[in-house]
């Protein structure tokens, strides 16, 4: 009876259906397209910026003296390697420091690395817009950032000065050449990272052989806690974290946009059910009578409720279904092509650490809560009405 | 079990109480047998609604008890009220109050359905009615299909599916043309005389009163006449 009832009105029924799928549309493709954002930021993160898991000297993390190292990393690789989950260790050489050229001077972090390892761990040839990258037998090259560049008036070739401290804190400084410049998905790191030769920059602060951070990626993400575990049993006087630990704000970003993405669902929802507890109570006024009718035939308040109920679930499960399904077909397919939003701004993107393309996905895990909304909204647009449709007096619907 | 279905003691119904009282039902004592077939009459006003209503359980009286077969409804809780309506009064308004998105027989066979009757009982139950109503190859219309006289034949149907103690019925001839009016009362006669079921009718209609074989006329809330109609047509 409830399920013909919402087929009284046809037109009435439909157009709330419709906005009832519309708006599931919407909020699917809201969370699909934030789940995306968020995947593609912790792939940056993972894949270009921090690993799975980075080693430290414990005072580096906090004194950022170049003086701390993490000793003979020749043995600590031997010794990492024997973990089955790791792929991939990287060495890097890391001091902060000045550049100068004729235009100005900025402050950098200078970061030393072997090419062989460093182009697999954090994407850096790919990131290369011009020149060629560290190229062997040539010394004193420098991989910039395309903004950096910008900022200093850099070109390939042209020269720039790197001023830090060494080991014993003398200021070394030592002239490079442009090689190439590239451009990440971070705009604030392009902006202050620049590579060089590991050889080179640790011959200059006088560490030769020796590193600042063994960068570690993993076979699978889901390892993450289980390998840092092992990495902490086996090395003990070293500083162990894994990416959340040295991206906290990353972590922070996941937790926050999941929730602004239920806090969306719930307005946009919130939005339809005045739409829904209109047409319920449309529906109850025209029905007055014939709900006084059957309250009069022996219905019980209990049924009533039940009914009014029934029809505004029905009302709003008819539409969910159609517009969660519509949102997760045009996830699916963005999922596989990708969805191009430089048209946002490429720059405010990056920014914010975001690539431009972005591969949104609606997670099976969030159809419950999504469907827990709908329900809810269900069961709270029909209260009013259903109040209504017991609290009438036969007597007097009847007169109606 | 008593002989009396519906039995009243001097019961009224005043409205507006605390300002200028108007009293819709003064002191009526009433005892209605089981099997009888009567109607409540008198001009526009006079009550015979109201004291429908009082008897239905659809209202309360501000004085007075009435008893169905017994249990004094005025002082049932309103839920309980609800379970008495359901199992022990039929009703057949005036305007035939179908569900229009069920058909004939679902309309028919909603209060077994609250009942809680089984699929088999309400299915011999409803044959038998619409046998009785002659309507069975109507039975899975809508109500928008049927005539005036057809639809108020389903709601006798539905007003007797549960086997009440008794029907009220107001005003069932007055949106019906000749035809189907006289129809509707032959079929109600023939339940009256065949299985003893007791109606109460509120009628302005001549034709119904004719039928009757007691007339209780109302005026201003108050019984003026009871008169008890000789049966000519009764079988010896």
């Amino acid at each position: 009876m409830a399920w013909r009832n919402i087929w009284r009105n046809k037109t009435r029924s439909l157009v709330i259906m419709v906005s009832i799928a519309l708006g599931m549309f919407a909020g699917v493709a809201v969370l699909a397209l934030y789940e995306g954002m968020m995947v593609s930021r912790i792939r940056t993160v993972i894949d270009e910026e921090t690993g799975h898991i980075q080693i430290h000297h414990p005072k580096f993390s906090e004194e950022s003296e170049t003086k701390y190292t993490i000793g003979n990393s020749r043995d600590l690789i031997q010794k990492i390697k024997t973990i089955p989950e790791i792929t991939l260790i990287n060495q890097r050489q890391l001091v902060n420091g000045m550049l100068s050229t004729p235009t100005g001077t900025a402050g950098v972090q200078i970061i030393g690395v072997d090419t062989l390892t460093e182009y697999d761990f954090s994407s850096l040839k790919q990131k290369i817009r011009e020149g060629n990258g560290l190229v062997p037998d040539k010394h004193h090259q420098a991989i910039i950032g395309m903004k950096l560049a910008a900022k200093m008036k850099l070109r390939i070739g042209s020269k720039l000065v790197l001023m830090f401290n060494d080991t014993t804190n003398d200021l070394v400084t030592a002239a490079f050449r442009v090689s190439a410049i590239y451009r990440s998905t971070n705009a604030p790191l392009d902006e202050r990272l620049i590579y060089v030769s590991r050889d080179e920059l640790g011959e200059l602060i006088g560490l030769a052989g020796q590193c600042h951070q063994l960068g570690i990626k993993l076979r699978d993400d889901k390892d993450v806690e289980a390998a840092a575990r092992k990495l902490k049993s086996m090395l003990p006087g070293l500083k162990v974290q894994t990416w959340k630990d040295i991206s906290p704000e990353t972590e922070f970003m996941v937790r926050t946009v999941d929730t602004y993405s239920y806090i969306i669902m719930i307005i946009i929802m919130t939005a339809l059910a005045f739409g829904i507890l209109n047409t319920m109570l449309m529906a109850i006024m025209e029905r007055t009578r014939e709900i006084g009718m059957i309250a009069a035939l022996g219905t019980s308040r209990k049924r009533i409720f039940l009914l009014v109920l029934l029809e505004t679930a029905f009302l709003t499960l008819a539409g969910a279904p159609a517009g969660i399904l519509a949102g997760w077909l045009t996830a699916n397919y963005f999922h596989k092509t990708g969805l191009d939003l430089s048209g946002m701004g490429e720059e405010m993107m990056s920014n914010f650490g975001f690539r431009t393309l972005i591969y949104p996905e609606f997670p099976a895990e969030k159809l419950i809560p999504v469907l827990t909304i709908v329900v809810i909204t269900a069961f709270l647009s029909s209260l009013l009405p259903a109040m209504k449709a017991i609290r009438m007096k036969p007597i007097d619907a009847l007169r109606n | 079990m008593s002989d009396i279905v519906i039995d009243t003691h001097n019961i009224s119904r005043v409205y507006n109480p605390t300002t200028i009282p108007i009293y819709a039902i003064r002191n009526v004592h009433l005892h209605i047998k089981r099997g009888e077939f009567t109607a409540l009459v008198g001009p526009s006003g006079s009550g015979k609604t109201t004291l429908l209503n009082l008897i239905g359980g659809l209202d309360k009286p501000d004085e007075g008890q009435i008893f169905i077969n017994g249990t004094d409804i005025t002082t049932l809780s309103p839920g309980k009220l609800i379970d008495f309506r359901l199992h022990n009064i039929g009703f057949v308004f005036q305007s035939f109050n179908l569900i229009p998105v069920l058909t004939a027989r679902e309309n028919a066979e909603f209060i077994m359905l609250l009942q809680g009757k089984s699929k088999a009982e309400r299915g011999t139950r409803m044959k038998q009615l619409f046998n009785q109503i002659d309507l069975e190859d109507k039975m899975d219309s809508r109500p928008g299909e049927l005539s005036g006289g057809q639809q108020q034949r389903v709601a006798v149907a539905r007003a007797l599916a549960s086997k009440p103690q008794f029907v009220l019925a107001d005003e069932p001839t007055a949106n019906l043309d000749s035809k189907s009016a006289s129809n509707l009362l032959d079929i109600m006669d023939k339940l009256n005389r065949e299985e003893n079921i007791t109606f109460l009718f509120s009628t302005h209609d001549q034709r119904v009163i004719d039928r009757a074989r007691r007339v209780i006329t109302l005026v201003d809330g108050q019984v003026a006449t009871d008169t008890n109609v000789i049966d000519t047509s009764a079988p010896h």
